[in-house]
């Protein structure tokens, strides 16, 4: 459903500007998984130009092909080829150029660092395009470079945007800065959904450095000279509100219905059930939520962090009454967000401030408010039921997710499978199956995670996996592969045992677990070992993970992004659970919801991109996430025979199963 | 109120309301964007500044009781070029989103400018304020180790 098949133009994708700089244009956003860094190799590959002539424009919806958004770690596997097809037919374009101009065949014709070389002539890129810019549609088929002639591709190459992170000199959202620029503040209602009644705003008016309180509909807020300004102006706006339950809606879709699921379970020799608990959880992003917006009459412009630019101008124009054409969304670096950049709303708060002031607006919320108004990830209880076989074969799996909804795409059976239901069907084989998404109700403002629900599936599909073997008295790897079917599957498995040692269990109060997935087309595995001691608490030592996401283009980036969302997926694990009462989240802090700091981080994660280089390339900024939860919590039962069905896997709840 | 702040070794007068923090100073009033905002109220450590050889959150210290110290942002740093932190994270590719990373380079910065040899116990406890969501924990750790190294 996200990708895209109209015929591109080079314009579009790949510019030659006058001094024979490139240009690499996209509808992709980075948020630090670093896709610029990606990009611009496969372009100096396909243009043989040094990467630092690149440059990677994101996002800029007046300039980029339509995009419908960045999610599902697909980036790279989407664009990449697109752009390797675009730039391959800008060479292509320049050396036909070349041959005009001198008077040669293409075949005397070859590109060397900027230019285009033969019979003894040179001629740079800059002179080729002179005052023409390339322009064309894409053929379908171009050839492109040689393996042997691309230099970056498939090498580590350092992310072109560190030296300005480390140097604090790149902007992010809440760093632009435009002549006139005030600051925005919110004037927030006691639950989401609430009607205003009544405001006013006499009192705040009058404070030192306020410009306009702007009211559109139910949403109020304050522009003022100073941050600080705003804010008082805030909390002295009296608003009462008409507060109005939100409730999420109800869904049930069959995922996979296959026959004697029932009566194979029924006359399984072995059968077992279990439920497993995972709490709803913040995105939590260290920067919270901004957005400046300049609207002027006839135009606006945006400068925001998100995942969707092309849905940010639309809103924006909606909100503020613009054609989208004269709305510009410009994205710029973002604190990671890991799912929740797919709301526009301070996008959306930002352009009605601007709007109502007249002046520039940066909104900037509040930690508070990044964790009361943010989409969360759902809850989920999952169900599930087997039946082993006398030879210790699963014979049947029945399955039922109760979760909430992970979109706001609405509630097309097959937007939810994907979303909502995403990885629910085990990656296992030989069995049949019947899975059931259950949509329930929640007043909770849940969207897009990281993952969607696949790291809520894999918990308890991975997890069960373990008590089936244990049940039956198989190793837990060896039942595994009795399981799998697909080689690829197969061989991530058996190299992430064979990198960790498997066989050779740890001393102590320690234990190993593992747990595997294929996540979007993305083959993972990880063992973790963790400690548990005796009051129960769980310190994570180690992790090992083998990842095949087919085809690198970065292998560096890879394993940043696999430890990282490793890193995070224990935390979820072993810390966080978002409270809630009537639709409001009560943590407000990193005091009442804590993440894992330097102290919690293991000794190591090791990563091993393994991946299979006749596959097309996949994603990996979401599938090191996937497995980790059951593989820490496998690893807590071998270490201490404590199963835990619920996290986070705190040290009350380890405690208390190690009792029982 | 009108004050003189001694940042990154230059003096700085600015025109601020009393008790603006010096993260808003920063960020606002001289343009030093580098130390960024995440939560106001010190539990993050993404608006570090070194003041006076110490690590502080910024949010958490008014710019009048700044005005007694010296300032050092992430921009600081790298006056004479990269700082040996700074250089390490690059090399190791010490980041994903880069939010946390100015925080993340202060600590590292201070805790080598008092312990030039730490082990990685000290470094974790050094950084143990820096939150940092995209999980890039150990290699900072790994970083700093090469940075006390260099």
């Amino acid at each position: 459903m996200w990708d895209r098949r109209e015929p591109e133009r080079l314009e579009q994708r790949i510019r030659i500007e006058p001094d024979g700089a490139i240009t690499a244009l996209s509808g992709k956003i980075e948020f630090g998984q670093g896709i610029r860094t990606a990009f611009a190799q496969i372009v100096a590959d396909e243009l043989d130009v040094p990467i630092e002539r690149v440059s990677v424009v994101l996002g800029d919806t007046d300039q980029v092909p339509f995009d419908f958004g960045t999610f599902g770690s697909h980036s790279v596997a989407q664009e990449a080829p697109l752009l390797r097809k675009a730039a391959a037919f800008a060479r292509h374009e320049l050396i036909e150029r070349a041959s005009a101009k001198l008077g040669l065949p293409r075949e005397k014709l070859d590109t060397a660092e900027g230019a285009v070389v033969g019979g003894g002539r040179r001629l740079q890129y800059a002179e080729l395009r002179g005052s023409e810019p390339l322009a064309g549609t894409i053929p379908e088929t171009v050839d492109v470079m040689p393996e042997n002639r691309r230099r970056y591709a498939g090498r580590p190459v350092p992310r072109v945007e560190a030296r300005d992170i480390v140097t604090g000199r790149a902007r992010f959202v809440a760093d632009v800065r435009l002549p006139g620029m005030a600051r925005g503040a919110m004037v927030r209602p006691p639950a989401r959904g609430a009607k205003l009644r009544s405001l006013d705003d006499t009192a705040a008016r009058a404070m030192p450095g306020v410009v306009a309180v702007v009211r559109q509909g139910d949403v109020v807020g304050v522009v003022a000279e100073r941050e600080d300004q705003a804010r008082a102006a805030a909390a002295a706006v009296e608003a009462e509100w008409h507060a109005i339950p939100v409730e999420g809606p109800t869904a049930l879709v069959p995922m996979r219905s296959d026959a004697e699921v029932d009566a194979r379970l029924r006359g399984a020799p072995l059968r077992l059930a279990q439920t497993y608990v995972l709490p709803p959880i913040a995105s939590a992003p260290i920067g919270p939520s901004a957005a400046v917006a300049d609207v002027r009459g006839d135009r606006a412009t945006m400068y925001v962090g998100t995942q969707r630019p092309f849905g940010v101008r639309d809103q924006v124009a909606k909100t503020v009454g613009l054609p989208e054409k004269r709305v510009r969304v410009l994205p710029q670096i973002t604190s990671g967000t890991y799912g929740r950049n797919s709301s526009a709303d301070a996008a959306i708060e930002a352009a009605i401030l601007s709007k109502g002031s007249g002046r520039p607006v940066l909104l900037q919320w509040t930690r508070e408010e990044e964790f009361t108004w943010s989409p969360s990830r759902p809850e989920a209880v999952l169900e599930i039921a087997a039946g082993l076989g006398a030879d210790g074969r699963i014979v049947a799996w029945r399955y039922d997710e109760h979760t909430n909804v992970h979109t706001a795409a609405g509630l097309d059976p097959q937007v939810l499978v994907v979303t909502s239901g995403r990885n629910a069907i085990p990656a296992y084989a030989g069995f049949p199956a019947r899975v059931t998404l259950h949509i329930e109700p929640t007043r909770l403002r849940t969207a897009n995670f990281r993952s969607l629900a696949a790291a809520e599936n894999v918990f308890a599909i991975e997890s069960f996996m373990d008590e089936l073997a244990a049940a039956s008295e198989q190793e837990p790897l060896a039942f595994r592969l009795r399981h799998i079917k697909d080689d690829r599957f197969r061989r991530v498995v058996e190299r992430v045992a064979e990198l960790c040692a498997w066989h050779d269990r740890p001393e102590g109060r320690r234990g190993r677990g593992i747990a595997c997935t294929i996540y979007h087309d993305t083959y993972v595995a990880q063992v973790a070992e963790v400690d548990v001691s005796l009051s129960g608490a769980v310190r994570l030592v180690r992790v090992w993970c083998v990842v095949d996401p087919g085809q690198t283009v970065n292998p560096e980036g890879v394993r940043n992004q696999i430890e990282g969302g490793i890193q995070q997926s224990a935390s979820w694990t072993l810390k966080e659970e978002l409270l809630h009462r009537d639709g409001r989240v009560m943590n407000t802090g990193w005091d009442t919801y804590p993440i894992a700091t330097f102290r919690d981080a293991p000794e190591s994660i090791e990563v091993f991109v393994e991946g299979d280089q006749s596959a097309p390339p996949t994603g990996v900024g979401e599938p090191g996430a996937v497995p980790t939860a059951a593989a820490i919590a496998n690893a807590v039962y071998a270490a201490s025979g404590a199963r835990l069905r619920s996290v986070p896997l705190t040290r009350e709840r380890v405690r208390k199963a190690m009792a029982g | 109120m009108k004050l003189a702040l001694t940042v990154n070794g230059e003096r700085r007068e600015v025109d601020v309301p009393p008790n603006a923090s010096l993260l808003s100073v920063l960020r606002d009033d001289l343009d030093l964007t580098g130390t960024r905002y995440g939560c106001g109220r010190g539990q993050c450590g993404a608006c570090y500044v070194i003041a006076d050889s110490r690590a502080v959150a910024s949010c958490l210290l008014t710019a009048d009781q700044a005005a007694r110290m010296q300032i050092t942002t992430v921009e600081g740093l790298a006056k004479n070029g990269l700082h040996p932190v700074q250089q390490a994270f690059v090399d190791l590719d010490a980041m994903q989103c880069g939010y946390c990373t100015s925080g993340m380079i202060i600590s590292a910065a201070a805790l080598l400018g008092r312990d030039p040899k730490p082990d990685e116990t000290s470094i974790r406890d050094a950084l143990a304020g820096n939150l940092c969501r995209c999980g890039v924990y150990g290699r900072a750790i790994r970083a700093i180790q090469r940075a006390s190294s260099s």
